[in-house]
């Protein structure tokens, strides 16, 4: 029991502080937030200002749109290790490892579902979509998605942080295992906006919160041996 | 200097009540590519002791400091801290072996205080004592008028009396220092020798890695001077070249302040 509030508190302690600089950041999360909002708008562009066809590809466009900002969200959060030797000293640090990667996971899926919250208004505002009573399963998706982004991120980004080319590998890496969560995500997002006429919405989300205890398992297994030499 | 006091980690008692050293290494080597950092050293300190680890550029220093702290892994040969096997259980070490390296590893957008109370959480404070001797270790190094600065702000010197105040909030048995003195002033430079004195009061074994060496070795019980990833020489009290049993003679605690 000591051990495990003494994780939460371990957790907890990483996941306030980089919640801190992030914050104080404010260039470097504002140029994110930018950057996934000049994706939806150029999509915007692209489609033209036919509704029908906005509506249809809102949900893929807003995945999307989080997935470039979460890639540089998860790269961020492990760079503030990097500066500095703070990644040596994090390991070197007396605590259980699976606290580390709770910690960098919470902060990573806090800092995700700031940018999806962000996003949604975005999205039905540029492609005028009524989102109505469909704001409650769409966050919900929008939390799993978060989770499981942030527990697959935070364990490649730990991999990849003392890789000269960390920018190029961490998406090479990451990509191919958040496909199925992407693809859930997506179809969950397309059946809340649609009004679930397939009944289908549920097991989407359910294959979501599968992804991410399996994710959240997995990466608090092998955290520890990243911060190895 | 103000009042400062210092933590340690509880003494462990070896088999049939005696003292295990507080480093043993046997034929400890590291390599890098093709090239060997160290190349077999076999060293046993005894506890308490304050060395002084010499050598010049390339010797090998920062990488058997590094391999001691468990901050990298030998390539060959074993090592033991306190009687824990390192390589088995690097886990058991860390917050005994504590390591003041070149880089500071600090949070730039975080105050000197944020960074502190951080350290404090990692190493098992709770909140209100974290805070308390967060505070103290500050105004123990002369961080008390920038506690509420961003490190991002900080000069060199500034950030090494930082990185002494974290070490400050530990409660190690074992000392790594890698150049303690680097980029400090004069002040600076006096504060790190106080310290190195008050832990070898308090029974840490302290083990300085410094080109400074008329500086350390005065500081220092004993002796160790690298030079191509070998043992050059060893002398002095409490350590020697090559493997010993843990030491029969168990050794008079020494007065610490422990909370």
């Amino acid at each position: 029991m000591n051990d495990l509030r003494r994780g939460f508190a371990v957790a907890v302690a990483i996941a306030r502080k980089d919640a801190i600089s992030e914050l104080r950041g404010r260039q470097a999360a504002g140029s994110t937030l930018f950057f996934a909002a000049l994706v939806l708008l150029l999509f915007g562009f692209a489609l033209g200002p036919d509704s029908q066809r906005l509506a249809e590809a809102a949900p893929g466009l807003l995945w999307l749109a989080i997935v470039f900002g979460g890639l540089l969200t998860m790269a961020r959060l492990h760079q503030l290790e990097a500066d500095d030797g703070a990644f040596e000293q994090l390991a070197l640090y007396p605590v259980d490892r699976r606290a580390i990667y709770a910690g960098k996971a919470l902060a990573g899926a806090a800092a995700m579902l700031v940018l999806g919250g962000l996003l949604l208004p975005v999205v039905a505002i540029l492609y005028a979509i009524p989102i109505g009573a469909a704001w409650v399963p769409l966050l919900v998706a929008v939390v799993l998605g978060a989770i499981g982004f942030a527990a697959v991120g935070t364990a490649y980004a730990g991999l990849t942080v003392r890789m000269r080319a960390r920018e190029v590998m961490l998406p090479l890496l990451m990509l191919p295992v958040v496909a199925p969560l992407l693809l859930a995500a997506v179809k969950a997002s397309v059946a809340a906006l649609s009004g679930d006429p397939l009944g289908e919405l549920g097991s989407w989300l359910q294959l979501l919160a599968a992804f991410d205890v399996i994710m959240l398992v997995v990466g608090a297994g092998t955290y520890g041996f990243l911060l190895e030499d | 200097m103000p009042q400062t006091t210092i933590y340690v980690a509880p003494r462990l008692a070896g088999t049939l009540g005696t003292v295990p050293p507080a480093v043993a290494t046997v034929e400890l080597a590291r390599l890098f590519g093709r090239s060997a950092a160290l190349a077999g050293v076999s060293l046993t300190v005894e506890m308490g002791r304050t060395v002084a680890l010499l050598g010049p550029n390339g010797a090998g220093k920062t990488t058997l400091l590094r391999i001691l702290a468990t901050a990298i892994r030998p390539s060959y040969g074993s090592l033991a801290i306190d009687g824990i096997d390192a390589l088995r259980d690097p886990e058991q070490v860390r917050g005994r072996a504590v390591y003041l390296s070149h880089a500071t590893g600090h949070y730039d957008d975080l105050t000197a205080a944020e960074n502190l109370r951080f350290a404090t959480a990692m190493f098992g404070w709770g909140d209100r004592e974290g805070h308390a001797v967060a505070l103290e270790a500050l105004d123990t190094v002369g961080l008390a008028d920038a506690a509420g600065q961003r490190v991002r702000t900080f000069s060199a010197g500034m950030r090494k009396r930082l990185a002494l105040a974290r070490i400050l909030v530990a409660r190690p048995s074992l000392l790594l220092l890698d150049e303690p003195h680097a980029a400090l002033d004069g002040d600076g430079m006096a504060l790190v020798d106080s310290l190195i004195g008050l832990w070898r009061e308090a029974g840490v074994t302290v083990i300085v890695a410094s080109h400074q060496a008329d500086r350390v070795a005065s500081l220092a019980d004993a002796t160790v001077r690298l030079d191509g990833g070998l043992l050059a020489e060893v002398s002095g009290p409490g350590v020697v070249a090559g493997p010993v049993g843990a030491s029969q003679r168990p050794r008079t605690a020494v007065a610490t302040v422990d909370r």
